[in-house]
Formats: C-alpha cells, structure tokens, sequence
C-alpha cells in the first residue's frame, strides 16, 4: 500500500479547480482596477465583478441585485443574524436556530444572547433530522428571526428548510438559513424558495477561501455589520476583492448538482461500504436524509484524535475536537444523543470533485488498519471507553 | 494540536506496547482511567529482585496518552521498584512536550503506576 496522500475532508475544504484558478490568475494579472471606479480599469473590473454576481445568483435561482459578497460563510452568518437583530431597539427580540448549527452561527447567537437577544436552541432527533414543528413551536410573537442550516456540516443530514420556511412566512419571521454545506451539492431556487436569507461560499466547491455571499429576498432589511463604505448596496463596506469574486463566480459555474451529486452518493456509498466491515461502525445521521458528500462514522473503542494521529495521510476530520485537557465533544453528535466517549470515536469523511473510487477503497483500508491497531492498544479497556 | 518528534516516534511504535507472560512470580498490573478525560491506562511490571525487568503497557486516549504510556513503560525497565514509585510524569511531559492542558490525562499514568508498585 502507498503513503500517498488522500484527501477525504471536502466538507471542510476543496482544492481549487485548475479552471477557477485560470480565472482568478487571468483577473489579478490584467485586472488590477478597484470596481467601485469610474474609469475604463473600474469599470472593466466592475464588470468582473457583476458577471460573477450573476453566475453565483443563477447557481442559487436568485436575481443577481439580491446577492452581496462577503468573505465567506462565516462573516455571512454574521451580518444576517446580526443585521436582523440589531436593527431593533428597545423591545424583546427573540432568535430561534438549533442545537447543531456551525459555530458561526452558534457564537453570534450567544454574542446577541449577552446583548439581551432571547434565543431558543431547537434540538436534533438521533438521526441529526431538525423537526419543522419543534421550530414552529418555538416561534413567539418576538421572533424576528429563525436560522437553520441546510446541510449539517458534519453528518450531511438535509434540514426540510422548505417547510421551516413555509411556517415562517406564515407568521411573519425572517428565515436564515446557512447552505454552506449545500450550495452546489443540492439544487437551490432560492427565489421560489420562503427563505429570506441564506449564506453562501466558495471554497466548499472548489473554488477559493476568502470569499462568500449572503443571498437576501427582496423585502430585507439588514443593518450593515462593516462600515467605511457603499459597496455591495451599503451593506458591505470595502473594495471589492475582484479576483476572489471571480473565481467564486467560475466556481458557481462549473459545480452542478445534478452531474456532480450522483457521482458523490456513488463515491460515499462505497466509502460506507468498505468502513461498514469494520466491527461496530456505525454511520451517523439518518441515511435517507443525507446529502451526497458526507459520511460521518463512530468507530468504538478508538479515541479519535488517535485515530487521526494514526493515519496522517488520510485527510479528514473529527466528529470531535480534543484540542483541551476536557475533550470538547461535538455539539452536533452530542446533540444526537450519542455519548461524550462516541462522539469522540467519530470521524467525518467527505468527497469531493476530485476523489476517485481508488481514494476511498485505499482510505478505508488505512481507517480500519489505524482502527485495529488503536483497539489492541487498548484490548483490556473498561466497557465505557466503547459506549 | 502539535505534537513533538517523540510523540511521533512513541505512537508509530511503542516498543513496550505488549502483553507480558502471566503466571510468573513478580508479576504486577496496575491501571487508572479518568472518564470525563477519556484516558485509561494499564501497566503490568515484572519485578525480578526489587527491579523492574521487563514493562508491558496498553492504553486508550490521544496520541499524548499513548507515546506518555510507552515512554514511561521504557524509563521503568531496570529501575528499582522503589524509584518506579516516584515517577514523575510532569518531567515525562516536558520531555515530550506535551502541552499542559494535557497534564490532567497523563497524570493517570503516574496513577497507573503507582497502583503497580502497591
């Protein structure tokens, strides 16, 4: 067996697609111009700019007016949650999201909770599925805001954001929803769809970090989070980082759900088949709920940082971080029900663009050779190291 | 999370990660775990004469655990029971460099041991 490198972590991050680098090498060589300039250098990189506002907004099913560039995921969360809840003054205002959310969600809920935000955290089921009528039951009349991720970014698990949003519109509150994880995995009409806001990326289909988007429906209004400018409608102050634009724009594109997802299912499906073997796996997240590029996998018996530790070559994440003397559990998993111990057991595998059936087979190798080892290392271990 | 060469070294190949014969005379085990850290380790000695002959060690945790387990089992080998007593697995950390925020795990070795020695 080879040392070679495999990349199983698309979840986190993709590699840049030679065509998206093409672009944004083809933008900082010859299009230096600040797009916010009148002259014949700003307007042709203005023009970039929107040509590459209209791609990410044909991706999505949204009018290119309605999509502000942001630099990235994170600071779109930021500016929706924090845009909506901070332009109300002297009233209750009431956020409701879940339990399981990014932590780009999660720490701005709790920023806006110590600046008086009510916030209700809706839980998870065992199978990582967010129910519509725990949302709509946590709704009040001092609700302005619901936020719900479409895609779990570490169990894949689908939100039915269609019928969380349905409910919203029916009782007049904003709905946020994260497609960090979905956007170009899933097919996204946002313009049909009763979603108000949703936080977009680029580099999670590969195209480059440092750059992202908030989709916004026509009604919203958001207070700006940045200031020191009119860029992107006022909403977003700064010049305009061109060549990230563009490549964000070639990104959109070239990532289509319907060619890319079958080949992904197909790619995870073997993955699972190949880990499946090894005794006690157990997938995580309800399978007729996932989307196509994430497995996330509790191995028993095994501490999960070792588990990485063991296989450096295989690139993916923890369903856990054990970064402190008091290992952090996911929140996610956690939130599923699964213990502290089993949480910490996990590993999250995501495929990508670029994986090959050979990428997964051979990484499933090294997973359960890695696994093996760990538990004879451990072969007297009390029953609570495997609960 | 860094980890040190030794680290390293200690998880790819523990030398002393294995099972000493049972049955013998002067053969002693001893373990500890903490729960909430996610660490359990175990240690079995053979005692030939009041000195430590031979170490055997297993254990579940993450890589600092492991490479801390192996490299105590190593420093044990022909030391007198005696001094195995006084382990100090802080001077083991620092050889390591473990970060500090680990210490609270890899004192359960240092408990480990010290349940042999009893």
């Amino acid at each position: 067996m080879s040392n070679r490198e495999i990349y199983l972590d698309y979840a986190a991050t993709a590699p840049l697609d030679p065509r998206v680098a093409a672009a944004m090498r083809e933008c900082m060589e010859h299009e230096f111009g600040n797009p916010s300039s009148l002259h014949a250098a700003g307007r042709r990189a203005r023009a970039l700019v929107e040509a590459a506002r209209a791609s990410v907004a044909a991706r999505v099913g949204a009018a290119s007016d309605r999509i502000v560039f942001t630099s990235g995921a994170t600071e779109s969360n930021n500016l929706a949650l924090q845009g909506v809840l901070r332009r109300s003054r002297n009233r209750r205002v009431h956020l409701v999201t879940s339990r399981i959310e990014h932590k780009s969600v999660l720490d701005v809920a709790r920023a806006l909770h110590a600046s008086g935000v009510a916030v209700t955290y809706v839980p998870a089921t065992a199978g990582g599925w967010v129910e519509p009528e725990r949302v709509v039951e946590a709704i009040d009349d001092d609700t302005q805001l619901v936020s719900i991720m479409h895609v779990n970014n570490e169990t894949g698990v689908i939100q039915d954001v269609g019928a969380i949003g349905e409910a919203c519109r029916a009782r007049g509150v904003l709905f946020h929803v994260d497609a960090a994880q979905s956007v170009g995995k899933l097919p996204l009409a946002l313009a049909q769809a009763p979603i108000d806001l949703c936080s977009l990326t680029a580099h999670k289909l590969c195209g480059p970090k440092g750059v992202g988007a908030l989709y916004l429906a026509p009604r919203v209004t958001l207070a700006p989070q940045i200031h020191g400018g009119e860029q992107e409608h006022g909403l977003r102050a700064g010049t305009v980082a061109t060549h990230q634009v563009v490549g964000m724009g070639t990104a959109y594109e070239l990532a289509d759900p319907a060619r890319e997802a079958p080949h992904l299912a197909a790619l995870r499906d073997r993955l699972w088949q190949e880990l499946a073997v090894i005794e006690g796996a157990r997938a995580n997240g309800d399978p007729q709920r996932r989307a196509a590029h994430v497995l996330n996998v509790t191995f028993p018996g095994v501490d999960g940082e070792s588990l990485r530790f063991a296989m450096p070559d295989v690139c993916v994440s923890a369903g856990s971080a054990c970064a402190a003397d008091s290992p952090e559990a996911s929140h996610v998993l956690t939130g599923m029900g699964l213990s502290d111990v089993l949480a910490g057991s996990s590993l999250r595998l995501s495929v990508g663009r670029f994986t090959t059936e050979d990428d997964v087979v051979t990484a499933a190798a090294r997973v359960a050779a890695a696994v093996a080892r760990l538990r004879w290392l451990a072969r007297s271990a009390p029953a609570w190291c495997s609960a | 999370m860094e980890y040190s060469s030794a680290v390293e070294r200690h998880f790819a190949a523990p030398k002393k990660a294995r099972e000493l014969p049972g049955g013998s005379a002067g053969l002693v085990a001893g373990e500890a775990e903490d729960r909430t850290l996610h660490v359990w380790v175990r240690f079995q000695l053979q005692v030939v004469d009041g000195v430590v002959a031979a170490a055997g060690f297993q254990a579940y945790g993450c890589p600092h655990t492991v490479a801390a387990a192996s490299a105590v089992a190593e420093w044990l080998e022909g030391r007198p029971l005696a001094e195995a007593r006084k382990l100090d697995v802080k001077a083991v950390c620092a050889e390591l460099e473990v970060p500090v925020e680990k210490l609270g795990k890899l004192l359960r070795i240092e408990d480990a041991v010290a349940a042999c020695c009893q």
